[in-house]
């Protein structure tokens, strides 16, 4: 099915969260008619899922004091001038 | 958190610089996943994060006090990690042959799974998936969806760290959406 891409982009819009009311209701009565564009949509919502569920990280441990120990000498100084 | 990271510049700025440690350890977790998640090594990810904090502790004096810390700091972070995407070599792949291994490939050094439970394989095994198709998207496109929907900024902070239109920022989420789809569709 050859759908307008209008379509695509109220899906992104949507996705946003900057679809206006108008255009949300044109969405969802259009996702109501075509399976194509209802399978592209739930991909979408697929892939942002699959990204947010990749565990947050954390920085390795001594992180900080390797970076304190690489600031630059001159600062240090200043520091215990003080 | 902004209140307190001012007061604590202020004082780097008058030559504090163990003020400067307590910034680094409010942002360390931000800053190194955004370069974890856009150069997908920890260890390159590990002196990326490194040298954004230093750049911006040796610029901090041209930090504008009136704008938010965390915004400034991430161009940093983003700028130097897409300088290294950009200056990376074909040699940094995974099935690159180890120079004086004998046929050894990175592949050789990744741990091994064997002793791990069935289902944090699997886990694992897909966050891999999902880490692997985020670095093949193109920096512009891997820069936005990471911000987005790794560090959850909103539009407009996105476009403030990347200092690009807001419209730019759309349009780069909504193809960097589009390829991952199509990358992540058969997960």
């Amino acid at each position: 099915m050859n759908c307008p891409d209008i379509y695509t982009d109220y899906m992104h819009d949507y996705l946003d969260e900057e679809i206006t009311p108008d255009n949300e209701t044109k969405l969802r009565e259009h996702l109501l008619i075509c399976a194509d564009c209802q399978s592209h949509f739930q991909e979408l919502k697929k892939t942002i899922a699959l990204v947010q569920s990749t565990s947050h990280i954390q920085a390795p441990v001594n992180f900080t004091s390797a970076v304190m120990a690489r600031l630059p000498n001159e600062k240090k100084q200043v520091g215990l001038k003080r | 958190m902004e209140a307190l990271v001012k007061k604590r510049i202020l004082q780097v700025l008058k030559g504090d610089q163990d003020a400067y440690g307590e910034i680094v350890e409010l942002y360390k977790d931000k800053v190194y996943q955004i370069s974890y998640r856009m150069l997908g090594n920890r260890h390159e990810a590990e002196d990326i994060a490194q040298e954004a904090f230093i750049r911006a502790f040796i610029n901090i004096h041209s930090f504008n006090i009136d704008l938010k810390f965390s915004t400034w700091l991430f161009r940093i972070a983003t700028n130097l990690c897409i300088d290294r995407i950009r200056k990376k070599k074909p040699d940094y792949y995974l099935d690159a042959e180890v120079a004086g291994t004998d046929g050894l490939n990175m592949y050789s050094q990744i741990p091994s799974k064997t002793d791990m439970p069935e289902k944090e394989i699997e886990s694992l095994e897909l966050e891999e998936t999902i880490q692997s198709e985020i670095l093949k998207l193109p920096e512009k496109y891997r820069t936005v969806i990471v911000l987005k929907y790794i560090e959850e900024l909103s539009l407009i902070e996105i476009s403030k760290i990347l200092n690009l239109p807001i419209g730019t920022v759309k349009t780069r989420i909504h193809r960097g959406r589009e390829a991952l789809r199509k990358q992540l569709r058969h997960v």
